[in-house]
Parts: C-alpha cells; structure tokens; sequence
C-alpha cells in the first residue's frame, strides 16, 4: 500500500506525456469528437470509457494520426506540435494495439518485431538476422515471455500474437501504448499474464491508455478514468474516487436524435422463433430465446457480445455447434435457403456487401427474392416485375420512387428500405435486423423503425440487434442482453432502461 | 511460462506434398523410362529446365506477393526478339544482353506500376501486357523468326564449367539470388508482408507500394536475362516460341506449395516443382506422349497436389 501511495504521489508530481486540449472532429453528419481533453501521464493506466460509438476509437485514431483533428491542439511534455500522420504519432513514442492485429502470418516474430526497421550489416543490403534475433529475445524475455523468435506468427494464439504486438511496440521505444479491448478475446489465465505485463510497463514509465468495456478491469488495473458521451468528454476521475453504478451513470443517456415512440403493443401470438442452447464455434455459448409472433424482441449487449453470431448461426450462415433452433415450431438445420424458404429474413449489418446488389437497380433487388412467387411458371414479364416494384415503393416510401435507379446511389435509410421490402415480398414472417439503423440519419431511421412495427402489427415477429441502447428501450417489446457470448438476462419492457441493459452488458457490476 | 501465456516453440513446416510425388515421377522415369537416365539425358533435361527455373523464382515472389504474371511468356519471346535482332544488327552481346534486360524490366515496372499503384487486379494488368508484348514481336519480326546472330550467342550457350553447361549454372544462380532476396533483405520481408498483411508494411512506415513495384520489376530484369538461355538454344530468335511458358512456371510454383493468398512460399518446394515439371516432360517425349497430353498430365498433377494439400491442411485444422 505505501509503494502504491508513494506511487500516486511521485506520478501526479509530473508533467503529463502527452496532453490533447479541446480536440474536435466531425464527419458529416455526425461530431464524433466534441471539445475533447485528455491527459495522458508516464507510469498510469488511464481507462477511456464509453458506450458503443462514444467517441473511443475516434480518439484513438486522433491519436496516432490516422485522424487530423479539426481543431484543438496537443502538448508533448509541455510542448505545442501536431500529429499529422501516423509517422509523426511513432516519433512522439506513441504506439497503437489495435484489436486487429498488423502481424505477417509467414514472418517470424524477430521479423515481425522489426519489420520496416530491420538492422542490416555495416555496408551490406542483408539484414543482420543474428542481432534481429538477439534483440526481439530481450525484449520478448524482459516481458517475461518465453517466445522463440524463430516461431512463425501464423502459428500464434490471439493472446500471444498481443504480446508480439507489445513486443513490438516496445522495441520502438513506445513511451504511450494505447490498447483498444486487449482481453475482448482473452480467457481469464491469458487476461491475468497480460495485465501481469501492463503492470510491469506501469513500472517502467510507460503510458498505457486502455479502452475497456469491462467495469471490473477498470477497477482492477485502472488508475485514473476518462468516460466519454457522445463524442463528449463527460467526467474524467481518478479510480479510487469512483463507483461502478457512477460509471455506468455517466455513460449512458446518449443523445440519439428523436428516439422512435411506438404506437402500440399487441399481445404477442405464437412462437415464431425459439433457440435452446445455442452453441457455435464463433463464441455463442449457450442462448436460449424466444420471438413471438407480434412483438419486436430486442438482443443488446456491447460490441463482441456474440450477437451477430447468434443471428449467423440462427440463418444457417453458420454452423451450429450445440442446441437447437425451432422456425414456427418445426427444429430447422440447415443453410440459409433451407431456412429461408421457412420465412425467415436476415438483414445483415453490413447492408451494402450482404443485403443489396449494389450494380443491380431498385426493383431488381426488391423482387430478387420473390421472382418465383411472382413467377411462379418460370416466364418473366416485365410489366408485371415493374408494377410489383411500383408497388413496394410506395409502400416502403422509398425515395426516390424509380425502379430503374441504381440500388448504389439511394441514401442508406432508402437502401435499408429495399433490403427490407425484399424480404416483405418474398412473404417472411420472421424478421431479424442487425444494427438496421447504422449509418442512417436520424429521419430515416424512424422511417425504418416504423416500417419494422407495421410488420409485426401485421404478424410478424422481429428480432432487433442494436448497439443503441435507446432504440432497445424505445422500440422493443422486451430484450434480452449478451455479454460473453450468453445472455445474462431478460428484461420485459416495464424493466427496460439504459442503466439496466448496461448493468447486464459489462462485466462486474 | 512465468506470464501464464504458453510458451511459443517453432513448428516445423510440413513438407509440401510435391516432394513425395515428385521423387514418385523421377523413380518412375529412371525404372520404366529407356534412356531416361542416360548422361546424354540428363544434360538434355537440365537445359529443358533451366529455362523454367529461372522464370519460376521471380514467379514465386510475385505470387507469394499475392499476384500473377501472365505476361512472362509474352515477354520473354520479344526480349529474345529484341536480342536477336541487336546481335543481327552487328552489336555485341553484352549491348544486346542490356537491351534484353531493359526490355524485361520495362514490362515489370508498367506491371508493377499498374498493379501497385492504381490496385488493378494482376490478372487483367499481365494478361494485357502479354498482348502488347507478343504484338510489338510479331510487328518486329513480321512474324518469322530471326537468325543470322552470328556465333557468340550460341557458343556461350554450348559452353559448361565441370561438366555443368552454362544454361544450368545461370538457372542456379537465379535460384541463388532469389534464396538471398528472399531471405536475406528487407526486400524478401516485405514480400511476405506485401502478401500476408500489407496494412501492416504500411503501417510500420515502409514503402510498400514501391516495394510493390519492385517484384515486378525483379520478374521482368529475371526475364530478360532469360531471353539469353532462349536464344542461345535455337542461335535465333521466333516471337511467339515463349508463349505458354508461363503456365509452367505458375504450375511449378502452385505444386511447390507456394499460396496464392496468404504470403506464404518456398523457393525449395518451387525448384521441386520445376523439377517434377522438367521430368514428366521428358519422359513423355521418351514415351513418345504428345505435347498436347504432356499439359493434360501437368494438369492433374497439379489437381492431384492441390487437392492433398488442402486435405492435409483441413485435418490439421480440424
């Protein structure tokens, strides 16, 4: 306790590494930072948090200078300059672990230490491998690693491939090491040696800024806080003075535009979709729910949490591992046509690489599902394909109201709307919608949500996967949440706030 | 062990499945083919591969760099034009030798330029610049071959060092150079990062795009040295006789094991595939097999390699 208290003192005693003053940046449409400060000091853990679209990974890339802010100004050990390009960001010392990592899966580790800065003989074109090899196994050693720098990349765990990844940012005398979720795919004995490392690096000086969304991390490694709001800074504390029911107040009520108000709630008819046990090989780990006919179920949990999983697995995209899936009551196996012919929709997140045919005009992506429904003798008639299409679009209200136009130049709410009223031709009656509302503004998003209720007023069941947490609570009948790849609770719409999904959605609290 | 994630050992790389089944062939070849393993042979066999060696180690770096060149052939047919007619035209061999080499890599750099810098899929790039290159040969030519080279050519071609001919010796030490790009430079690194993780190349602050660029132009300097093998063997020089040739040099560097996706390669498992190509070849001549079915048994071969590798992989995966 004195060592740690003799710590604090010396640490506050010095100038912060890296300071950021009032740094903005927006893209259009959205402020993803808004007047943000932070101060970064050698030897800490500072912990930024934040709900999903916080403003986090903006930060980051400000940071190590794949962003140029807008405005705002940085001070490196009181001096003013700027970090125009992710070279700059590496002279200043600053390193980035991104959950992505940047190894080449046939070079060695030493080669991937060193890659772009490889030690060569005196006069001589050839790298010198002997002196590559002896450095990458002091610093590989000097974190406690027993590595062979021999040992290709490809055949590393993630958790290995980390510590390769703070290898080799130490190896260029990273002074700020910034972390986005390191342990997001850890196991609990992976977690415990790499803040074994982070702690090491703490002594040494270094700077660690670590984005988690797990609460108990924050307590267990943490020094001192930042917590971000909607681009925003919002409080910035020091751990000791902090609660996890403070933290978690902080982060949430998220400003998300007019929130869509749902006009009613029928009582909700026969199962539509029920999963017991589901398990996959992509990180689901036990899932039961259930969808009923007439109700909008929402899935919520943070980035990670399994919920796109779940729905992959659901649809056949991928292969189910344990439990079962029941469509209408009848257990369905198989890939996504099997199930699909059973009325069940996906709508994936990533609308423009799996929901449309981007070259391929408006009404060729609404009927594409339903050609045989409309056609059911095999012989295509243009004049009825077009009055079909007519038809959906103004139904769906999509702008604007021309068959012909291309799927590729519609707005993002217009092209979600075609994803959905192709599947609304083909007849389904299961719907589930994954992060329908990304990258929509906010008019068009209540269109959506207005649209996915005039399904299940008309019988319909949908399930919503939202990383919003006020379009859970404002849209949904109920919702479950996930973290870890189970859900970890239900809460039925007179339970259903923001605090309480994110109660489910963090780890220890 | 002390930080609780496993230690890492290295693991030894499986052999690529071409080494078995190309000691199959030459087996084979030596028991059921008369004459095969003769010293006249044997001599005949090495100057057949050397050519396709030598195409199929700048080959590796240019698949392993995730890319294709289609284009090899073509050019290698208009450097042993532009050779020729330099050595018609009264110049020297080591000025037409230059001209061969400036030749080849101009045709890499436009590649690697095309490829590297505006992103067009190697495939389209190479497939088109082996229709100009075949095209500028035959307008060279009018379509015949070129000869009257006078000696030199042909005389350094016949020449060998210990019983190894010359051909033999400039195959080797394409494979020699290679070995040391590959392994020994940055240059080699980043052909690995350039096919396995490119972003990670760019972020770590090097030039990736002109190291890009760089493993065409190596291709085409290969190339055009190569065009010397090509013309030595006839003492002329035809402006279509190359075509095709890169299609062995693809099948060798597929069969060595070499990935078209991940920036994984070996230039041994590479040399056994150029091995095993030489060999079927050869001993189909012997067997009197036409050319037309020497491609078809190429074919299943590389069926045959591809089909065990992937087997392999998806057990160990499993």
């Amino acid at each position: 306790m004195t060592g740690a208290d003799a710590r604090s003192a010396e640490r506050s005693a010095k100038a912060p590494l890296l300071e950021l003053r009032h740094v903005s940046k927006a893209f259009p449409g959205v402020r993803a930072l808004d007047d943000v400060s932070l101060e970064i000091r050698g030897g800490e853990v500072h912990m930024l948090l934040g709900e999903n679209g916080a403003g986090k990974s903006s930060l980051i890339k400000v940071l190590c200078g794949a962003y140029r802010p807008d405005g705002g100004e940085f001070l490196h050990l009181g001096q003013h300059l700027a970090i125009a390009s992710p070279a700059d960001a590496r002279r200043l010392g600053i390193a980035v672990i991104f959950q992505e990592f940047s190894l080449v899966p046939f070079l060695d580790l030493a080669q991937n230490i060193f890659l772009g800065r490889e030690p060569r003989h005196r006069g001589s074109p050839l790298v010198d491998r002997g002196r590559m090899h002896r450095e990458a196994a002091g610093i590989l050693a000097s974190l406690g690693l027993d590595y062979d720098t021999h040992a290709l990349a490809v055949d590393l765990g993630v958790a290995q491939q980390q510590m390769v990844e703070i290898a080799k940012a130490l190896s260029q005398q990273a002074r700020i090491l910034v972390m986005d979720e390191p342990t997001a795919a850890l196991s609990d004995r992976e977690t415990d040696a790499l803040f074994k490392v982070i702690r090491q690096l703490r002594a040494s000086g270094v700077a660690i800024v670590y984005i988690s969304h797990r609460l108990n991390e924050v307590f267990e490694l943490g020094d001192r806080i930042t917590v971000l709001r909607d681009g925003r800074r919002v409080a910035g504390m020091a751990v000791a003075d902090a609660t996890p029911e403070q933290l978690i107040g902080l982060m949430v009520g998220r400003a998300v535009g007019t929130v869509y108000a749902r006009r009613h709630f029928a009582t909700p008819g026969e199962p539509a979709l029920e999963v017991r046990g589901l398990r996959t090989a992509t990180g689901v780990d036990g899932v039961d729910l259930t969808v009923r006919r007439g109700e909008i179920v929402g899935l919520s949990g943070l980035v990670g949490a399994g919920r796109t999983e779940v729905a992959r697995a659901v649809f056949g995209a991928d292969p189910i591992a344990g439990g079962e899936v029941r469509v209408f009551g009848t257990r369905v196996d198989g890939g996504p046509e099997r199930i699909a012919a059973r009325g069940v929709a996906l709508i994936p997140e990533n609308r423009k690489h799996e929901g449309l045919a981007l070259k391929r005009s408006t009404q060729d992506n609404l009927l594409a599902a339903s050609l045989w429904k409309l056609f059911p003798r095999g012989g295509y008639r243009a004049r009825r394909a077009v009055d079909r299409a007519r038809e959906l679009i103004a139904r769906l209200r999509i702008t604007p109201a021309e068959p012909r136009r291309h799927a590729r130049v519609l707005s993002g709410g217009n092209q979600q709307k075609v994803v959905i009223g192709k599947w609304l031709a083909a007849g389904c009656s299961l719907y589930i919608f994954d992060e329908p509302t990304r990258g929509i503004d906010v008019g068009a998003k209540s269109e959506i949500f207005a649209l996915i209720e005039e399904l299940v007023t008309q019988g319909a069941a949908v399930l919503l996967i939202s990383s919003e947490l006020a379009e859970i609570v404002h849209v949904c009948d109920r919702a479950y949440v996930m973290r870890g790849g189970r859900v970890r609770g239900e809460l039925a719409r007179s339970e259903l706030s923001e605090e309480a999904i994110l109660r489910l959605a963090m780890h220890g609290t | 062990m002390q930080a609780g994630t496993l230690a890492v050992v290295r693991r030894p790389r499986p052999l690529p499945a071409i080494v078995p089944i190309g000691l199959t062939v030459v087996v084979l070849a030596i028991l059921g083919v008369h004459g095969f393993a003769s010293a006249r042979n044997v001599t005949n066999l090495g100057l057949q591969g050397a050519i396709l060696l030598m195409l199929s180690m700048p080959m590796t770096l240019v698949i392993m760099s995730e890319g294709l060149d289609l284009s090899a052939g073509a050019v290698l047919s208009l450097c042993s034009v532009a050779m020729a007619l330099a050595l018609a035209g009264g110049h020297g061999l080591s000025a037409a030798l230059a001209l061969s080499i400036a030749v080849g890599a101009a045709f890499g750099l436009g590649n690697g330029m095309l490829i590297s810098l505006l992103g067009l899929p190697p495939f389209v790039v190479t497939l088109g610049t082996l229709g100009i290159a075949q095209g500028i040969a035959l307008v060279l030519t009018d379509g015949n071959a070129v000869s009257g080279l006078g000696p030199a050519v042909s005389a350094l071609y016949s020449r060998s060092l210990l019983g190894v001919p010359y051909p033999v010796l400039a195959a080797l030490a394409t494979w020699w150079l290679t070995h040391v790009l590959l392994y020994g430079t940055r240059f080699g690194n980043y052909v690995y990062a350039i096919g396995g993780n490119r972003d990670a190349l760019v972020l770590a602050g090097a030039r990736a795009w002109a190291w890009h660029v760089a493993v065409y132009v190596y291709m085409g300097c290969v190339v055009g040295f190569a065009a010397l093998l090509l013309t030595g063997r006839m003492n002329a020089a035809h402006p279509t006789v190359a075509i095709g040739m890169e299609f062995d040099a693809i099948a060798a560097v597929v069969l060595g094991g070499t990935s078209f996706e991940r920036g994984d390669g070996r230039l041994f498992g590479t040399a056994i595939g150029v091995a095993t190509i030489a060999v079927l070849r050869n001993a189909l001549d012997l067997l009197g097999v036409e050319s037309s079915l020497q491609v078809v048994s190429i074919g299943v071969l590389i069926m045959v390699v591809i089909v065990i590798d992937s087997l392999r992989k998806a057990r160990k995966s499993a």
